[in-house]
């Protein structure tokens, strides 16, 4: 095991998979950063230090600084990846899917079943997600819920600096398209990492973080953490919470939620994504649909409003799920008459 | 540069098998037998075989909506493309396709595209993995007067100039996007070649009804790209014979405009003139292929209206790999 | 405007026709507030508080306490803000008149009609729906419940678009307080890098103490899943098995002089007329619990619930009353009732004396809703919060000492039902295996209670070879 911060695992992953893989390729705006200046290359080395040292070590061939141009980072990305290459692109913020969702939803995701199975396009698109920073409502965002509903994509979310590390290595050597969503409030997160080169989580393989039998809480990236606190009080008082984090949206753990609610009976699921159409109304439905029986209250999400995100510290604070959000909405299905 | 009699023989069937495909499914689909959209490729036929007769396998093209003239100048078996236009599970795409979304990865045709200009940026991806591999092949994409409006396209040209990608952007000046005249739409004086140009990347531009201008224009751009010097444009100036898609009325054409064109920029029937005129090929030569490919057509409908159906099964399978 | 009250005597479930104040809390002038207690009330089942519903003056009082039994509906005081003038409270009482809620007055004018539940609630508040005007957006479903039971809407936070009230949002308010069954946390099962397993299926197997990397996982991925373990599963050495019975201690028997209370004095009158009145008799076997007690532990654990060796109990005598409807019954005067489910009473200590709630359709129920079903109405009892509805009417009774390490007893029967089960602890013993070698085995002695007037030995001796079948072979009570 080894203490690393979740953007040391994320650079880290790339360049051992780099080192292992020569097909592995890396673009995005600013992965070198400083090329074309009197600073030089890597003078900035990526704005989420997710790429720092890359260049310097695989070259200009395997690490390609792009321009603005999200269309044309994912598209080449996709040709890269017909053309039997692994490229992990990053797009730096995951907003710009708007930019890009072509290439995205028309094109990477749909081309092996178009082409009738005859294709394979192993491509990684990398983004940074999430709010807290107050950066207003086209920085902030959490996209998967689009992104989750498109058949094809394989959608993760990792809430820690370990599960980066297993879940991104199997992104970069799965034969599918992923979309690897890194929460910006994370990246400076430590936390204990196994040093196995081989250390893999394979998709669709919810994490326990807390065991109880009295409500389900199902959450991922940074709310995880919320909840984990929430549980942990919540103990204190004898409630017993199972923590679940997702880790990937899609394909979806439906065995390992519909497990917990048929022993708790209730669920609270926890998503920084607006309410409708999302992932807490899907896993809601889930349970409505297959665990009817066990239930003892209804399914709850906590959940921003259906508003873009605020920009000023107040109202950031208020769009955001909380910790006594969380808590209200297990206290609300305990007390559910 | 002359071409050898083979290489005539070959360049002219490849065209006529095109001409006779496009000809054909324009007849069945008035039958309702084939579902779905289709847009034909009758009259540009020159551009494609043109472009890829100089290719191989391993060099990359990525296509269009109107794409059945480059799959099957690429290299895609016609009996298959028929199959898969008439959604046969033994089709190209095991008919989950169809006709906008031919591809064949193995023979460097990485898809017809239903998204026009979606093509671009996908073709600069495929460039750099041919620079990577350091083997001197190339990714073409063909787009057209349509295309060149989009801002991936723009995008993609920016990045191949920025990358030094071994990209070569194919605009077919075909003269309408779906049912928009060039002369309003383009804003360049219908000139797009000069926007490639104005990206910082060498172009050339073409007659697209003369086959030997296209195949001898695209020597010098493949020559110039292939050496390393990055990307390269060309725009060929083409007619479409047919509407945008089938079942478009065409009210946009001039009185006579398509009996003109037949006449006078038929790329078929300039070759014919151009070959027999230089007694490189006899009409009896080339009245031989015609009464071949229309056989082999012939025979890839017959083939695909017997060929088997996909089952409701079938519309789970091929989404992941593994998932 | 003066608004005036009538405070009647209430209904506290179909069977009730009378009831007697016992205790007044408040007196004429006093001014009382919503949730106040205003008055015990007894009936032959049961001692009640009456909170206050809002606030109000006690202007006068009709029926001094201790008193006799008033028929349902009595006026039993009259309600007033301060503003209403002594003339205009006499002329209140002059003016009232009794709802005809009383089953008599009932039965007399359309006997064949059941009352219906609407009715009834209506009835219990004294008066007819009152119209609700608001102003707040409410959905038409949740306006009519709460005109039909008289909810105060300014109370309820709509949790509809825009604050709109929903017929859940309605239901809830009439609903007491949850007391939710907490069952913790549990060990939180770590995830081993070489083994592919859903949580569950690591807890289950933990428990039973299989080796996950032997198990072929089928689940989705090849994941090991909780049906892979499951089917594992296998009986353990049944020596290992927990519910073994605490040796008997003799509880202190000092003497402590103490008058009866009034349940005390309601259960002592109830008791000693069944005794002297019904002619009881005894059927007494014995079940092997062997593997009632170890399939308890997997089915728990697969219906994520914590069934008491007694739950199973109450749903095998509800299966065995299914097929056995001769003891499904009440006795009336000379009538048997004969009812299409079991509604079990389940005898209860509570600080305020013996209580039999009452596990309704328990023949209908699987485990762990029975099991839940019990706990709420045990939880209830513990708290002296249950209500009329929960201890009204029942068909048979389950009475269970084991868990004090009794081993058999007689238990006087329930009336107006037709008999009662008394449960012994699961004793280990020894016994003749079929090779004539010595064998252990956990064994129950269950005793039915049986009133002769209405159930012959046949009918009973049945039910009960039946209740000793479904005990010693208990998949037939998941069926």
């Amino acid at each position: 095991m080894a203490k690393m911060m979740y953007r040391e695992a994320v650079v880290s992953t790339i360049a051992e998979e780099m080192e292992r893989d020569d097909s592995v390729v890396v673009l995005g705006e600013d992965v070198v950063g400083g090329m074309g200046t009197a600073g030089g290359p890597e003078a900035i080395g990526g704005i989420w230090s997710t790429s720092t040292g890359l260049y310097g070590k695989f070259g200009a061939d395997r690490v390609i600084d792009t321009p603005i141009s999200e269309s044309a980072i994912v598209g080449a990305a996709a040709g890269l990846a017909l053309s039997g290459k692994r490229p992990v692109a990053e797009l730096m913020f995951a907003d710009f899917i708007g930019v890009c969702l072509d290439q995205i939803w028309n094109q990477i995701a749909k081309f092996r079943y178009m082409f009738g199975g005859k294709s394979r396009c192993p491509a990684v698109i990398r983004m940074a997600y999430g709010g807290g920073f107050n950066a207003a409502a086209q920085h902030s965002q959490s996209p998967h819920q689009i992104l989750t509903g498109i058949p094809g994509l394989k959608v993760v979310m990792p809430s820690t600096p370990a599960d980066v590390k297993g879940l991104l290595r199997q992104a970069i050597r799965d034969d599918d398209p992923v979309i690897f969503l890194e929460h910006k409030a994370l990246y400076a997160v430590s936390g204990e990492v196994p040093d196995d080169p081989e250390f893999i989580i394979p998709f669709g393989h919810a994490r326990l973080s807390r065991a109880g039998q009295d409500v389900t809480i199902v959450s991922s990236g940074l709310l995880l953490g919320f909840c984990e606190t929430v549980a942990d009080k919540l103990a204190e008082e004898g409630i017993g919470c199972d923590v679940i984090d997702l880790r990937t949206t899609s394909p979806l753990d439906e065995e390992v939620i519909l497990d917990s609610v048929e022993v708790t009976g209730r669920i609270v699921v926890v998503d920084e994504a607006p309410p409708r159409c999302g992932l807490a109304a899907d896993i809601n439905a889930l349970v409505a649909a297959k665990a009817f029986a066990s239930l003892k209250a209804p399914p709850q999400a906590v959940t921003p409003p259906h508003t873009p995100i605020p920009f000023a510290r107040e109202l950031e604070n208020a769009y955001l799920p909380s910790a006594e959000r969380i808590e209200a909405a297990v206290r609300k299905v305990l007390d559910w008459r | 540069m002359q071409l050898s009699r083979d290489a005539l023989l070959r360049a002219y069937r490849q065209m006529k098998i095109i001409r006779e495909f496009e000809e054909r499914l324009h007849e069945e689909i008035q039958t309702g037998e084939i579902a779905g959209f289709t847009h034909l490729y009758c009259g540009q036929e020159a551009v494609a075989v043109g472009v890829c007769e100089h290719l191989d396998v391993e060099d990359k093209i990525i296509s269009t909506h109107r794409g059945h003239g480059h799959c099957l100048a690429k290299g895609c078996d016609v009996n298959d493309m028929m199959k898969e236009i008439w959604g046969s599970r033994d089709g190209l795409c095991k008919g989950k396709g169809g006709s906008m979304h031919i591809a064949d990865v193995d023979v460097g045709m990485l898809g017809a595209n239903g998204i026009v200009g979606a093509g671009a940026p996908i073709a600069v991806g495929a460039a750099l993995s041919q620079k990577l591999d350091g083997k001197g092949k190339v990714a073409i994409t063909f787009s057209g007067d349509g295309a060149c409006n989009q801002g991936t396209t723009f995008e993609a040209m920016n990045l191949a100039v920025v990358t030094n990608a071994p990209c070569i952007f194919v605009f077919e000046n075909n003269h309408y996007s779906e049912h928009t005249g060039v002369e309003y739409a383009v804003g360049t004086q219908q000139d797009i070649a000069s926007r490639a140009e104005a990206f910082g990347m060498k172009v050339w531009r073409g007659d697209g009804t003369d086959f030997f201008a296209v195949h001898d224009t695209m020597r010098e751009v493949l020559d110039h790209v292939r050496s390393g010097n990055g990307p390269a444009a060309v725009e060929f100036d083409t007619e479409r014979f047919f509407g945008h898609f089938e079942g478009d009325p065409q009210r946009y054409r001039a009185k006579g405009e398509l009996e003109r064109l037949r006449e006078e920029r038929d790329c078929i029937k300039r070759f014919r003139e151009s070959v027999t005129g230089a007694k490189l090929l006899t009409d009896e030569d080339l009245d031989k292929v015609d009464s071949e490919t229309l056989a082999a057509i012939d025979a890839a409908v017959t083939a695909a209206r017997a060929a088997a159906r996909p089952t409701s099964d079938d519309v789970l399978e091929d989404v992941y790999i593994s998932y | 405007m003066a608004r005036i009250r009538p405070f009647c005597m209430p209904k506290w479930g179909i069977e009730m026709t009378e009831g007697t104040l016992a205790e007044w809390m408040v007196s004429e002038g006093d001014a009382f507030s919503k949730g106040q207690t205003l008055c015990l009330i007894e009936t032959d089942k049961i001692t009640n508080e009456v909170e206050a519903e809002y606030d109000a003056v006690v202007r006068r009082i009709l029926v001094e306490q201790g008193g006799d039994a008033q028929p349902v509906g009595t006026l039993l005081a009259v309600f007033a803000d301060g503003e209403a003038s002594d003339s205009d409270i006499d002329a209140f009482v002059e003016g009232f008149t009794p709802a005809e809620t009383g089953v008599a007055a009932k039965s007399e004018k359309q006997a064949a009609a059941p009352p219906k539940v609407t009715e009834v609630a209506r009835a219990a508040g004294g008066a007819g729906p009152a119209k609700i005007e608001t102003n707040r957006p409410i959905s038409p479903e949740a306006l009519k419940l709460a005109e039909r039971e008289g909810v105060d809407l300014s109370n309820i936070e709509g949790s509809g678009r825009n604050g709109r009230i929903t017929y859940q949002d309605v239901d809830q308010a009439l609903r007491p307080a949850a007391k939710p069954l907490l069952r913790g946390t549990a060990v939180l099962p770590s995830e081993d890098g070489d083994v592919f397993a859903t949580p569950l299926a690591r807890r289950i197997a933990a428990i039973h103490g299989i080796d996950l990397s032997r198990v072929n996982g089928t689940g989705a991925r090849g994941r090991i899943s909780k049906a892979d373990v499951l089917a594992l599963v296998v009986v353990d050495d049944p020596a290992s098995l927990g519910a073994r019975p605490a040796d008997f201690v003799a509880g202190d028997n000092a003497p402590a002089v103490e008058p009866f209370d009034r349940i005390r004095k309601v259960v002592a009158r109830r008791l000693t007329k069944a005794k002297q009145d019904i002619p009881h008799f005894y059927l007494r076997v014995t079940a092997r619990a062997d593997a009632l007690l170890e399939l308890r532990k997997t089915a728990n654990l697969v219906l994520g619930c914590k069934a008491s060796v007694n739950d199973y109990i109450v749903r095998a005598s509800a299966v065995a009353l299914a097929r056995h409807p001769d003891v499904n019954i009440q006795v009336h005067g000379e009538e048997i009732h004969r009812f299409p489910h079991a509604d079990i009473s389940i005898a209860v200590a509570s600080p305020k004396g013996l209580v039999t709630p009452v596990v309704r359709q328990a023949d209908r129920m699987r485990i762990d809703q029975i099991a839940a079903e019990t706990r709420r109405l045990i939880d209830k009892a513990s708290a002296g919060r249950l209500s009329m509805e929960d201890m009204d009417g029942g068909t048979f009774s389950v009475s269970n000492l084991g868990m004090f390490g009794v081993e058999q007893f007689d238990a006087i029967i329930n009336p107006p039902q037709g008999a009662i089960l008394a449960v012994g602890a699961a004793i280990r013993q020894p016994a003749e295996d079929k090779d004539g070698s010595v064998v252990f085995e956990s064994r129950i002695s269950l005793t039915l209670s049986v009133d002769h007037r209405a159930i012959d030995g046949a009918a009973g001796a049945q039910f009960m070879a039946t209740l000793k079948q479904l005990i010693e072979e208990p998949e037939g009570l998941f069926t």
